[in-house]
């Protein structure tokens, strides 16, 4: 009796331990995502006066106006200091002109949209009672909005970007899931060799093959095109299709194929049948590899694309130039990440496969 | 009749053995196309001047430079304890996950995020987490851990505080990679063999050191070249977090040379650079398969 209460005890213990390990890592991978997250739906002005800076974007912003013998003063609530702080020009007036810039520097500033008469609304009570404290929504996806604004070509590029992932995809997994295959199935002359050779492949800095690529690419006519560059991007991508494959179909006991040979199939048939369903999960991973590798690649694409870039170099180059401007950097980053996180998602369930529904 | 027979086998028996020569040709096409040809471009050029006249000049631009040595000794440095750090706490996760908790799968999605995540948006987040008014001390400040004036200044560190930085920072995008690779793998070796350990008497950790470890070698050993290779590339982040030079390492000495100066002059110093890392990438992961035994293995099959 003693003894099974003992290890009972002993086994929740292990199992609460588990789970504490578990959320400690997922913490840990969470925690800077989040701000990474959190920061694109910042105003310059949560993210730039505030100090500390908030850890949550806030939904609306505080305003104050109050008026001296100089004109009318703007001030804006700041979240860390826990009150009002000047905010904008010294002083305004109610001249047409002055209304208009408040209101664009409002938006740039804190990213809340209010019109120049609405402002007029605001001054009218500052007349009556000396001074107004107002409440304005924020423009949630204001910087996403700016970001794909001031990138005029984006959604084009991201186009452009799933082309050449697709491109990438079928070319480097159809010819490295056959070598991988050839690997892991046959003992051949020169086989150590070769697959080691393929691994020579990727340790040539890929921006140096670029450059002599261009040229290369040109002569086919696919200078500045998805496909030209997925032929780029394939050339890291089949060496490590061919091992991981290699080590996928490697798991697979031969005695599969051979007992389906000796029900009459031939190597083809047995390969389709029974080694190609039980490889899918290793080879969906393959493709999220591959199509992660190319959506993320910036600096080849840099050096070989001219008037058709794909998209993280739209994000790169547009980063470059808005240094510190961090939340709209974030707000880039984020929307270029999205893609691949939900592709991510969508692959995951062929990598689930690989325990649980597949026994091999 | 019978002779027939035996030349039919032995039509067979070659056509047997051509097969697997029939599924690599593509990958020698392809590779003889879009990597020899533009490979050895560059490698001629880095032979030659900007007039075109054979020469080391090159080379011995890049070897009389002190920052290539900096650069040498911190790529080393890098890829060592990244890849040794990566693989234990992968493998280390890979383990955990293996025992199939209740929210397992959400975890592994989880765990995969981060390597799904551009450079770019990794840089970002780290070069807004850093910063002495990043998020990170805003978090400490919130929470009042430290004060406006205990502000930890995390960027300007020296080189071996910053390179662990790096480390760190790698760590935290690589380690899924890794972990997914080894998990197939695990995956692949299946429950029985260890049950059979288990059954006849062994401890976990004598099954994991005598059966799961043994199993796994050519997974493992796919996983460490991978990362070997890929550690010694890793050049983004540092330049997003330290901008050109401040902590150079040798594939941001290439970049450096080939994207940013870019004139025709340091665009071979890039290609002499790249010559001289490939050179280097080929001895360390030939050094790790020779030490694991890699080789061995597959001639004595």
């Amino acid at each position: 009796m003693h003894r099974i209460i003992k290890r009972k005890l002993l086994r929740s213990a292990r199992i609460s331990s588990l789970y504490i390990i578990v959320a400690g890592i997922g913490f840990i991978i969470i925690f800077p995502m989040f701000f990474l997250f959190s920061f694109s739906f910042m105003s310059d002005y949560e993210t730039y006066s505030e100090w500390p800076k908030p850890l949550v974007p806030s939904f609306r912003a505080e305003f104050m106006i109050d008026k001296d013998a100089e004109g009318y003063h703007l001030h804006i609530y700041n979240k860390a200091d826990g009150a009002f702080a000047a905010f904008g020009p010294l002083f305004f007036t109610r001249a047409g002109e002055d209304l208009e810039n408040l209101q664009k520097f409002i938006k740039r500033q804190a990213n809340c949209a209010i019109t120049p008469s609405g402002i007029g609304e605001q001054l009218d009570v500052v007349d009556k009672e000396g001074r107004v404290e107002f409440t304005l929504k924020k423009e949630f996806l204001a910087n996403y909005i700016l970001f794909f604004q001031v990138t005029r070509d984006a959604p084009a590029a991201v186009m452009r970007s799933l082309m050449v992932a697709g491109f990438t995809i079928l070319i480097s997994l159809s010819i490295g899931g056959m070598a991988g295959y050839a690997f892991a199935r046959y003992y051949f002359k020169g086989k150590n060799l070769l697959k080691l050779s393929v691994l020579f492949v990727r340790m040539f800095p890929a921006v140096t093959i670029a450059i002599p690529m261009i040229i290369i690419l040109a002569r086919m006519g696919l200078a500045d095109q998805p496909l030209g560059l997925s032929f780029v991007y394939s050339v890291g991508q089949i060496s490590m299709n061919i091992w991981i494959t290699a080590s996928v179909f490697m798991a697979i006991p031969v005695s599969f194929e051979e007992a389906a040979m000796i029900f009459g199939t031939n190597r083809v048939g047995a390969f389709w049948h029974i080694t190609l369903p039980l490889a899918l999960p290793g080879l969906a991973a393959c493709a999220m590899y591959s199509f992660i590798g190319s959506w993320n690649e910036v600096i080849s694409a840099v050096v070989l694309t001219q008037f058709n870039p794909t998209f993280p170099v739209v994000v790169y180059k547009s980063l470059v130039g808005t240094q510190g401007q961090i939340n709209l950097v974030t707000a880039g980053s984020v929307a270029q990440a999205l893609p691949a996180i939900i592709f991510t998602l969508i692959i995951r369930k062929y990598i689930l496969q690989m325990w649980g529904g597949v026994r091999v | 009749m019978a002779s027939l027979n035996l030349q039919t086998i032995l039509d067979k028996e070659t056509r047997k053995k051509m097969i697997p020569y029939m599924l690599i040709a593509p990958v020698i096409i392809y590779y003889f196309l879009f990597w020899i040809f533009p490979v050895l471009n560059a490698i001629i050029e880095s032979f030659k001047s900007i007039e075109g006249v054979w020469t080391l000049g090159n080379y011995i631009h890049i070897f009389k430079d002190p920052v290539f040595y900096r650069a040498l000794l911190n790529t080393a440095f890098l890829v060592f304890f990244s890849v040794t750090i990566e693989f234990i706490l992968a493998f280390g996760l890979a383990l955990l996950i293996n025992t199939k908790f209740k929210g397992s799968s959400f975890f592994l999605f989880l765990a995969m995020i981060p390597m799904a995540l551009p450079a770019v948006a990794v840089g970002a987040m780290w070069s807004s987490g850093l910063a002495t008014r990043g998020w990170m001390n805003s978090v400490l400040m919130t929470f009042k851990i430290v004060d406006d004036a205990g502000k930890i200044i995390f960027l300007a560190g020296g080189n071996i505080a910053s390179m662990w930085l790096i480390i760190l920072i790698d760590a935290w995008q690589v380690i899924p990679f890794v972990m997914i690779i080894l998990l197939a793998g695990l995956q692949g070796i299946g429950a029985e063999s260890r049950e059979a350990g288990y059954i006849f008497g062994g401890t976990k950790f004598q099954v994991l050191r005598k059966i799961t470890i043994p199993m796994l070698k050519p997974t493992i050993t796919t996983a460490m070249i991978l990362r070997i290779i890929s550690a010694i590339q890793i050049w983004l982040i540092i330049v997003m977090l330290f901008g050109f030079n401040r902590i150079p390492v040798l594939l941001e000495q290439v970049v450096l040379n080939v994207d940013e100066l870019g004139s025709d002059f340091f665009e071979r110093i890039g290609m002499a650079l790249s010559v001289i890392v490939a050179l280097i990438v080929s001895a360390a992961a030939i050094l790790y398969l020779k030490v694991s035994g890699s080789f061995e293995k597959e001639a004595e099959k």
